[in-house]
Order: C-alpha cells, then sequence, then structure tokens
C-alpha cells in the first residue's frame, strides 16, 4: 500500500485531489482537466485510493471518486512538511547566501 | 448525518537575521534565490525557476526548463512589507504570511495556511480532529532551527 507522502509526491496526483476537493469528479472529468491519458488517470486514482485518499463510488453509470474523509488531513500533513522545508531554505538563504 | 471535522490551520514561525524589508523582498521578489525547487515544484528537476509577481492578482509559478508554467498561487492581498496573502492553487486554500518587526535587524515571519474547512465539502463526512501530527511536527522544527 502506497504511503500518504509517495501517493502526495507526485504533482499530478496532487492536482486531481485539489479537483476532488472542490467536488467529487467521475474520471473523464479529471481525464480532460489534467490532460493525461485515460489509463495515466485511472493509474493515479488507485493509488491514491490505494493511500486512502479518495474513495468512489457508483453514481448511476459513472463511478464518482471524492476525497476520503482522512485525505483533507492527510494532505494537511504534507503541507505541514512541505512549509518547514520552505521556510528553512528561506531562513538558509537569508541567513547564509550572499546578498 | 454528516458533520465537518475543525481542521486547524498550518501555523509556522521563523525568525530571520534580516530587516523587515530585506525579508519580505527576498521571501517575494527574490524567490528564485532560494525555493527549493527540485523538491518543491510540480516539475522537480526540470523547474529552472520560481516566480512572485509582486502585485494583488499576481501569480506565484514555476517555469520548468521547456517554457512550461505551472501555477501555485495568486496574491490576493499585497501589503509590502507586511503580508501577502495567496490564494492556494495547488489545492482549494489560503496561505498568508506575515513579515513582523522582533528587534533591530531582526524580523520574524510568521506563515498561515488554513481553509482546510473548506475542503470538507468535496470529502464524506470526517470527525477527526487532526492535532498529533502536527506536535511532532513542531517539535522536530524547533530542534532544528535551534540546533
Amino acid at each position: 500500500m502506497p504511503s500518504t507522502f509517495t501517493a502526495l509526491a507526485d504533482p499530478h496526483r496532487r492536482a486531481m485531489l485539489g479537483l476532488m476537493l472542490e467536488r467529487p469528479r467521475a474520471v473523464g472529468e479529471l481525464v480532460e482537466r489534467l490532460g493525461l491519458s485515460q489509463p495515466g488517470t485511472s493509474k493515479h486514482l488507485r493509488v491514491l485510493r490505494e493511500a486512502g485518499l479518495v474513495s468512489d463510488r457508483r453514481d448511476g453509470t459513472r463511478r464518482l471518486y471524492r476525497v476520503a474523509p482522512q485525505g483533507v488531513a492527510e494532505l494537511r500533513a504534507y503541507f505541514d512538511g512541505f512549509w518547514d522545508d520552505v521556510l528553512s531554505g528561506f531562513k538558509e538563504k537569508i541567513e547564509g547566501g550572499a546578498s | 448525518m454528516t458533520t465537518q471535522a475543525q481542521i486547524d490551520a498550518i501555523q509556522k514561525s521563523v525568525t530571520v537575521q534580516a530587516t523587515l524589508e530585506r525579508a519580505f523582498q527576498t521571501f517575494t521578489d527574490e524567490i528564485a534565490t532560494w525555493w527549493p525547487t527540485a523538491t518543491h515544484s510540480y516539475g522537480g528537476d526540470e523547474t529552472e525557476t520560481a516566480v512572485f509577481e509582486g502585485k494583488e492578482g499576481g501569480r506565484l509559478y514555476e517555469r520548468q526548463r521547456d517554457g512550461t508554467e505551472a501555477d501555485w498561487g495568486e496574491v490576493v492581498a499585497w501589503d509590502p512589507p507586511h503580508r501577502f496573502v495567496l490564494e492556494w492553487k495547488i489545492c482549494p486554500s489560503e496561505v498568508e504570511v506575515r513579515f513582523s518587526y522582533e528587534s533591530d535587524g531582526v524580523t520574524r515571519v510568521d506563515l498561515e495556511h488554513r481553509g482546510w474547512e473548506r475542503a470538507g465539502e468535496g470529502a464524506e463526512a470526517m470527525r477527526e480532529n487532526y492535532s498529533g501530527g502536527w506536535d511532532v511536527v513542531l517539535g522536530k522544527y524547533v530542534a532544528e532551527l535551534v540546533s
């Protein structure tokens, strides 16, 4: 099972998660918005699902994907570490780098 | 019945040996000189630079070697050298960065990444109270800063 960080490390997957945070999406819509192939998009969805970040359900004839309950917390956790890295890079530059 | 969880904003703070103006300028105008693009961008190793357009409505984005641009945020509040707010594009949320005078030549930079409750609209019912993980991260962060 892929870890959350592995799942979030890919920018396309982060973009997909962003779209799903707005509202549940069908695969076709994700394919169109991201400009990836259908198999490529499905593969990313599978990684996100296996990491527990998204869940899906049938809506009539199509399948809708949405962020899983713990998905938002995981996304937040990702950015928590992200900002640590960014701010330490900033501090290092402003205090150590040549101006 | 579904309820939205309370998800607290991410809050970070770092103190730097620099004047207010220098801190603000370095963070924004000179972002290309310090943002870790290899690990913190869509393009990774293909990312050439980060660009911060310092004005209301300005874009914060990366430009990759082949010319591709990918947005990170849009400036929705611009108040140099004290603060700016970005609409964060990577996931629907908001990032505010404030610069405050701490003492002569020392500036405190506070960053808040908020709006996670908005995400509840796209997600299923949540009843989590997320707090434990941040304490661990903060502990590591403080240890790192004082080391």
